[in-house]
């Protein structure tokens, strides 16, 4: 159970508006000034304050690996990006403090102008699919199904992977696709290159052993890349 | 019967109490709605939430307002500034 201070606040103002909505029930008081000035208390300002607060929280909420892990459906990649011994780029990613539990959010948004209400809409999307077909299958059918709705974006990665950096441009297949990693045209969660971030979801496919892919991402400080 | 005139007709005959009574149960519900997720923070509770919750709780307070509307229709105004006394006739 994740509660904030100001969830907390949140809920005090829920407990005195049931309060007195429970109190105008029981007893009736006369609709008069006074009356319908507590009313207003009790049905208009306290809800209203309740309700901009959890549309803060719930937004803050929908950031969150838990969020994303509620359906059945994302349990596999949610239990490999926590894995201590994995060495998918999920679980790499996800094992750095500037992301740790919003990984997901981070790696998948949208960067756009309008990135973040693209990225909701993209959630209410996947609400959509997930109620519509995908909460029918258990998890041995998912993983045989489930595909990402679009490319990943390269731009995604460079939010952070600048591909200015000392170090990111000493290594000799970043500065031979240069031009190719900045327009997308070479993926750099392809198999040749980083592999998958998510491999155990494509088992037929190639991918960098574990130790080739550990190797690649080993990066000294966040400076350089 | 017009839209318009259906609604005078009800704000006419409306019993404030019962559209009183009725605001409470929504908001109760409404507020249930958006405390749930204040503490469960899945897919569920929240988009209850921030679609049901909240539009349960804003016709709550829609109900209100439309007391506060009946309430306005049958006051009475009274300019809150005496008038002021009549100018002596000339003689």
């Amino acid at each position: 159970m994740h509660a904030s201070p100001l969830s907390w606040i949140a809920f005090a103002c829920a407990v005195v508006a049931a309060v007195i909505m429970v109190y105008y029930l029981v007893r009736r008081p006369p609709l008069d000034a006074a009356g319908k000035s507590v009313m207003m208390l009790g049905v208009g300002v306290l809800p209203i304050m309740v309700a901009m607060i959890g549309n803060m929280e719930g937004l803050a909420a929908t950031e969150r690996q838990g969020f994303c892990g509620s359906c059945h459906t994302m349990d596999m990649w949610i239990e490999d990006a926590n894995d201590v011994e994995s060495e998918s780029l999920a679980a790499i990613h996800s094992r750095t403090h500037k992301f740790g539990g919003s990984s997901c959010y981070y790696c998948h948004k949208d960067y756009g102008m309008f990135g973040y209400a693209m990225t909701k809409i993209g959630g209410m999307n996947h609400v959509y699919e997930f109620l519509s077909e995908w909460m029918w299958y258990d998890s041995d059918e998912v993983i045989e199904k489930i595909h990402i709705v679009r490319p990943f974006k390269n731009e995604n990665c460079m939010q952070c992977h600048s591909t200015t950096g000392s170090i990111w441009n000493s290594a000799q297949d970043h500065i031979g696709l240069l031009d190719d990693l900045r327009t997308g045209e070479t993926s750099c969660v392809s198999a040749g290159c980083h592999g998958y971030a998510h491999p155990f979801s494509k088992p037929d496919e190639e991918t960098p052993s574990d130790t080739e892919a550990h190797t690649a991402l080993q990066v000294p400080s966040p400076e350089g890349t | 019967m017009s839209l318009k005139s259906k609604f005078m007709h009800f704000l006419d005959t409306a019993s404030r109490s019962k559209l009183m009574v009725w605001a409470c149960w929504l908001g109760l519900l409404g507020l249930a709605l958006m405390s749930w997720s204040l503490f469960d923070q899945g897919w569920i509770p929240i988009m209850m939430a921030m679609s049901v919750g909240q539009g349960i709780g804003t016709l709550s307070f829609a109900l209100f307002l439309v007391i506060v509307i009946i309430d306005l229709r049958q006051a009475e105004f009274r300019p809150s500034v005496p008038n002021p006394p009549p100018k002596p006739e000339d003689d």
